[in-house]
């Protein structure tokens, strides 16, 4: 099939995949199966877009190909912030807060915590970024061991809790939530929209961006904002993303080599959503939930990863 | 006074701290009456527990050392190199398939995976040849989580993804007579790398150079990870996952004393002891008469140590 082919077929068959999850097996239900499952797959899709805009925008702005901001710490400070939840409260955090308090501060959190990152990330060289990359891993692992604390001092019920936000999951959905994440995704894209020709200057790098005339450290700041929210939207709707990010980003690519953004932008929304729905889908029906939807993307794009560092030796 | 001799001090000063302090009551007094109770508690709780906390220490600063010299990185260790989740894969499937059997079958099933996850990193280090220090470990903790997340995806299916957590996480709070021993098989791995200590800072310069000096490269690359794979496992399996000494250790006593390794491996040692004797009181204390594991209270000094040393690398 040609590239273009891709282009034209790919929407076809999310089309059909999605029809086929709300359809299933839903013996028509109009009043509990179908508006549920509808709610999940608006979660998807909501998820899908914030994921490929915040990985390709931010891999863009680096001029690097495996970088997500996910692993930039920025799961890491929500994490941390949800098991202080859970340990400081219990089963009682749910309502603490209630759920929009919950998306608010994280939103907060995660824009104070990207301000933080913009600060450190272009006060010098190139180098910086790889050292933030290990700042984010090494609070990964902090928070890390005190996950696992927490989880060693709940009870199950609580340890239930903190696992349907510490992983990627479709199932703990909240409409309210769902509903402010739509709108404020569709804000960014409001904002960010006429920055999308920008993007295909910015790729080719600083300098080259600068003498074309680009204002690129306004331009960078203003999209890392943009991803700060991009990146709170994905991880409080749906949990971690870890590596689907580079997975979603570098298909697109692929499929696109001219790599203009007015088209790796989409088509990596349409690639995540489809792998969110696959993934669902083989969870619901091939391992009849004996295992999590997070659990098989992340080893898939986990092996997947390796396999584009030892085929290009020169990512890095 | 030198370096070495104050590390002894402070060294000697938290043993004795570590002994003589706990909840459960035991004096000085107590034990030159001869009470009973005073010495069941020495015996059979605090001499356990010190030769664990201080033979794993030293085990892991030694180990992180090492991998630090096969991979030629200051940043890596076993945790950012994915041995320490190959090691609980292997104890995983020993927990799994083999239930019957021992922690001595669980123990070699965990260095065994942790020597080709290892093995595996250093191959893939090798071929990638990054230009950037940073990129190796970060590529060592993507591998590890790609190995994290086959241990949880087994795991949550057979429903102990929250006890594997738990005993996962570093305690001493459990070591007592008769389930420490196994701690003991750290201390021929620690011998061994004291011998050899020569070769590994040979290996360090790059394999040309080791092998210009006439240095059996892939023998000596074989050993050392055998040395941190049985390091590695044997602690995971009596105490659990306990993350940053290896990597803070090494770093501290080289901004110090530099990369000779037949100078610096006892202080290495000594210090990877002291840390753990340190942050395991602090542990005791926090919540006295609870006790917070010391995974914890060594994830969290020593993440902030390292993040003290990164950014004061990159200042």
């Amino acid at each position: 099939m040609t590239r273009q082919g891709y282009l034209i077929a790919m929407p076809a068959l999310l089309i059909l995949l999605a029809a086929y999850f709300v359809l299933a097996g839903s013996g028509f239900d109009t009043d509990f199966i179908i508006p549920r499952r509808i709610a999940k797959l608006c979660a998807m899709i909501v998820a899908a877009i914030s994921l490929a805009l915040s990985s390709i925008v931010f891999q863009t702005i680096t001029g690097n190909r495996i970088l997500t901001p996910a692993i930039m710490g920025y799961e890491a400070v929500y994490l941390f912030w949800q098991s202080l939840l859970v340990l400081l409260a219990g089963t009682a955090s749910l309502t603490l807060l209630g759920n929009n308090g919950n998306f608010a501060t994280s939103v907060a959190i995660m824009l104070a915590y990207s301000a933080f990152l913009q600060r450190w990330l272009f006060r010098s060289g190139n180098n910086t970024i790889w050292l933030l990359l290990l700042v984010g891993f090494v609070l990964t692992m902090v928070i890390n061991t005190f996950s696992q604390f927490v989880q060693l001092r709940t009870s199950p019920g609580e340890f239930a809790i903190f696992q349907s936000f510490a992983q990627l999951s479709f199932d703990n959905l909240d409409r309210q939530k769902l509903g402010w994440a739509a709108g404020l995704l569709v804000l960014v894209i409001g904002i960010g929209w006429r920055s999308l020709a920008l993007l295909d200057v910015l790729s080719l790098g600083r300098d080259q961006s600068i003498s074309l005339g680009l204002d690129h450290k306004r331009q960078v700041r203003f999209l890392m904002a943009l991803i700060a929210v991009l990146v709170a939207i994905s991880t409080s709707l749906v949990g971690p993303s870890a590596f689907v990010g580079i997975f979603v980003a570098n298909t697109a690519y692929a499929l696109n080599p001219a790599r203009k953004h007015k088209v790796t932008l989409p088509l990596g929304a349409g690639i995540a959503f489809g792998l969110f729905l696959i993934a669902q889908l083989m969870v619901e029906h091939v391992f009849d939930y004996k295992t999590t939807v997070g659990i098989l993307i992340n080893l898939t794009c986990g092996i997947w990863f390796l396999g584009l560092m030892l085929k290009q030796r020169n990512v890095t | 006074m030198t370096a070495t001799s104050m590390l002894s001090i402070i060294f000697t000063a938290l043993c004795a701290a570590s002994l003589l302090l706990g909840v459960n009551e035991m004096t000085l007094a107590g034990l030159a009456r001869f009470d009973h109770h005073s010495w069941l508690t020495l015996t059979a709780s605090r001499f356990p527990r010190l030769i664990a906390l201080v033979l794993s220490g030293a085990g892991l600063a030694i180990s992180g050392v090492i991998m630090q010299q096969v991979v030629r990185n200051r940043f890596v260790e076993p945790a950012t190199s994915g041995g320490l989740e190959a090691a609980k894969l292997g104890i995983l499937m020993g927990l799994l398939l083999l239930p019957d059997q021992g922690p001595m079958i669980q123990m070699l099933l965990a260095m065994l995976f942790c020597f080709a996850a290892c093995l595996i990193y250093v191959q893939l280090i090798t071929r990638m040849a990054p230009r950037n220090v940073v990129v190796v470990p970060v590529v060592g903790l993507m591998y590890g989580s790609v190995l994290g997340a086959i241990a949880e995806f087994w795991a949550y299916s057979h429903n102990i993804l929250q006890s594997m957590q738990g005993w996962m996480l570093g305690d001493f709070s459990k070591i007592v007579q008769g389930n420490y021993e196994i701690v003991l098989l750290i201390l021929p791995a620690v011998v061994m790398s004291y011998v050899f200590a020569h070769r590994f800072t040979l290996m360090g310069m790059g394999e040309d150079i080791a092998k210009s000096l006439g240095l059996g490269w892939h023998g000596t690359v074989a050993l050392s990870l055998l040395i941190v794979s049985a390091t590695v496992s044997v602690t995971v399996i009596a105490v659990g996952t306990i993350s940053f000494v290896g990597l803070v250790v090494p770093n501290l006593v080289a901004m110090w004393k530099g990369d000779n390794l037949a100078r610096t491996l006892p202080m290495v040692a000594l210090g990877g002891a002291v840390l753990m004797l340190a942050c395991d009181l602090v542990g005791r204390f926090v919540i006295w008469p609870y006790e917070v594991p010391i995974g914890l209270t060594v994830g969290s000094i020593g993440g902030i140590i390292f993040l003290g040393l990164i950014v004061r690398r990159m200042a």
